[in-house]
């Protein structure tokens, strides 16, 4: 534990916030440490604070949002009130939930837009030329690269987004429901391309709703709740803790029916929270005994 | 679409060349100069393809305009002779040539103007001016307005879908519409307001107040032409200054 401590990358102290002209704390008190290369889930219902909190860990509050922000974020060993705005974008890379608004607006095509933050970070041309062509196989959208990027769909809008974030290399990604506008196949792919940042190295902080791909790819939860964070560690530890289930939010699809037939008499010998691992969790031999009871 | 040699020069030079051409107006006096600058204007966009598109922009933007302040030029300009006379209308000899010399001029100076915006892409100006200097945010505030005009038309047509399904009359007589237009305008202004919130934000994620020397892929070179016009323009100009002080 002590080890894992010294690699933290973001680390918050009691952090609380409060939106400017409001009353109500919006984050309250929060306390964490995120590791290096490690990959963070954030979830918790509609309204708990969770996009407050990627903008506390990317610096746009305090930077952008006026309001209250109390307590220490510490990002890379220096606090984020010491980093101007600016240094930042090339450390942490935030892809947020509304793909519609998320084009410069000043560029005609799709490969122009990824481009942008490259400009912006003065990057030699070719160097921009082959990383961008790299990016745009990478997230698969190779066939828009000479469409204008208000023309898109959703979807589209949502990877262009991804693609021109992660193009930039930073080596924490902030992502926001990245998949909300896209189809299952779509949603797998997304992972797949966070899988291989963090493959990369790369600190990865996620917001997003579905669960059973929370359960594959997440090594840490982080649950909130009305601006407080309720639980938080290893992805498995916080779906089998019983307070888990007082919180409201979803299980993955396969706990969930596990804890049913748990409720039921089935033993288990673990909580599963991937599909594969639900019948070698059950303990048959006492299937047997209860199930007619 | 295949770029012809004129559309090709360096914007700089295509915009100082309606520079030059507004100046040489002003210089040499009378008005059959001036009028001579059209039909010059208008054989410059026949040879880089863009006749049609100059001669409609300049009939639409300068045709009406020109006829009234011809006009009040020739009826209200003082002057004392008269060539003749309708009801209280008057003109003279003063106020036909001052008509005419001030229409003169604005139709040359308008239509460089409308030809050089026909020649030159937005994008390619404003790069022109980055590398001369215009700070990266400025450009960026001319450059999105562009883009961001086609988005808010898109915006205000959603409202205005969203109103008639609440029952707001949209359709009918000039003053319904016209009465329709106020509570589209309403969340179309405030909505952009917010949006320039979010703008923002994506800006500064794609690091574009990051304290380095942007790059850009967007290039313009510039040709011996690109560098030798301005020159030119310049000395016809001196030769027009020395030509009016010595006659």
């Amino acid at each position: 534990m002590e080890d894992t401590y010294m690699n933290s990358i973001i680390e918050m102290k009691n952090v609380s916030y409060r939106y400017p002209v409001s009353d109500d704390w919006i984050i309250k008190n929060a306390s964490f440490t995120i590791e290096k290369g490690k990959f963070t889930a954030i979830i918790g219902n509609n309204g708990s604070g969770k996009t407050t909190l990627c903008n506390i860990i990317r610096g746009f509050i305090p930077h952008f949002y006026k309001g209250v922000l109390e307590g220490d974020v510490i990002v890379d060993d220096k606090k984020i009130i010491e980093y101007q705005l600016g240094q930042l974008g090339e450390k942490i890379g935030y892809v947020f939930q509304n793909p519609f608004i998320q084009v410069s607006g000043v560029k005609d095509t799709v490969f122009e837009e990824v481009a942008y933050g490259l400009e912006n970070l003065g990057v030699e041309e070719n160097e921009i030329i082959d990383r961008v062509n790299e990016i745009l196989q990478l997230v698969k959208i190779e066939h828009l690269r000479e469409k204008h990027p208000m023309g898109l769909s959703g979807g589209q809008r949502q990877r262009v987004a991804l693609a021109s974030i992660i193009v930039m290399n930073p080596d924490i990604l902030v992502i926001d429901e990245p998949t909300s506008q896209l189809d299952p196949i779509g949603t797998e792919h997304v992972f797949d391309i966070i899988r291989l940042m963090k493959e990369k190295g790369k600190t990865i902080i996620l917001v997003e709703h579905k669960m059973d791909l929370i359960a594959e790819y997440a090594d840490n939860l982080i649950v909130l709740n009305e601006g407080e964070i309720v639980l938080q560690g290893p992805t498995r530890e916080v779906f089998a803790d019983p307070r888990y289930g007082d919180c409201n939010i979803q299980y993955p699809h396969v706990t969930e029916v596990a804890l049913k037939l748990q409720k039921n008499g089935v033993n288990l010998k673990y909580v599963p929270i991937r599909n594969e691992e639900l019948p070698e969790s059950i303990s048959w031999a006492s299937v047997g005994e209860s199930v007619y009871d | 679409m295949q770029k012809n040699f004129i559309q090709q020069l360096h914007p700089l030079t295509k915009f100082f060349f309606a520079l030059f051409v507004s100046a040489s107006v002003l210089i040499i006096p009378g008005f059959i100069f001036s009028f001579l600058v059209f039909p010059m204007l208008l054989l410059i966009a026949v040879a880089a393809g863009v006749a049609k598109e100059f001669f409609g922009t300049v009939m639409k933007a300068l045709l009406f305009l020109l006829i009234i302040v011809f006009f009040m030029q020739l009826f209200f300009y003082p002057g004392d002779h008269l060539i003749g006379q309708w009801g209280i209308f008057k003109w003279t000899e003063e106020g036909l040539n001052y008509g005419l010399t001030l229409t003169s001029r604005i139709l040359a100076m308008g239509s460089v103007f409308i030809l050089f915006f026909c020649l030159t892409e937005v994008r390619d100006f404003v790069k022109s001016l980055e590398d001369a200097g215009l700070p990266p945010m400025g450009a960026y505030v001319v450059l999105s307005t562009l883009q961001i005009i086609p988005e808010m038309r898109r915006q205000a047509n959603t409202i205005m879908d969203a109103q008639k399904t609440r029952g707001v009359e949209t359709e009918g007589s000039m003053l319904t519409r016209a009465r329709a237009f106020i509570p589209t305008l309403t969340p179309l202004i405030l909505s952009s307001i917010s949006s320039t919130e979010e703008r923002a934000i994506t800006l500064e994620s794609r690091a574009f107040s990051a304290p380095t020397k942007k790059t850009s892929l967007h290039k313009l070179t510039k040709s011996t032409a690109d560098r030798i016009l301005p020159f030119i323009y310049l000395i016809i100009l001196l030769g027009m200054v020395l030509w009016r002080i010595l006659t």
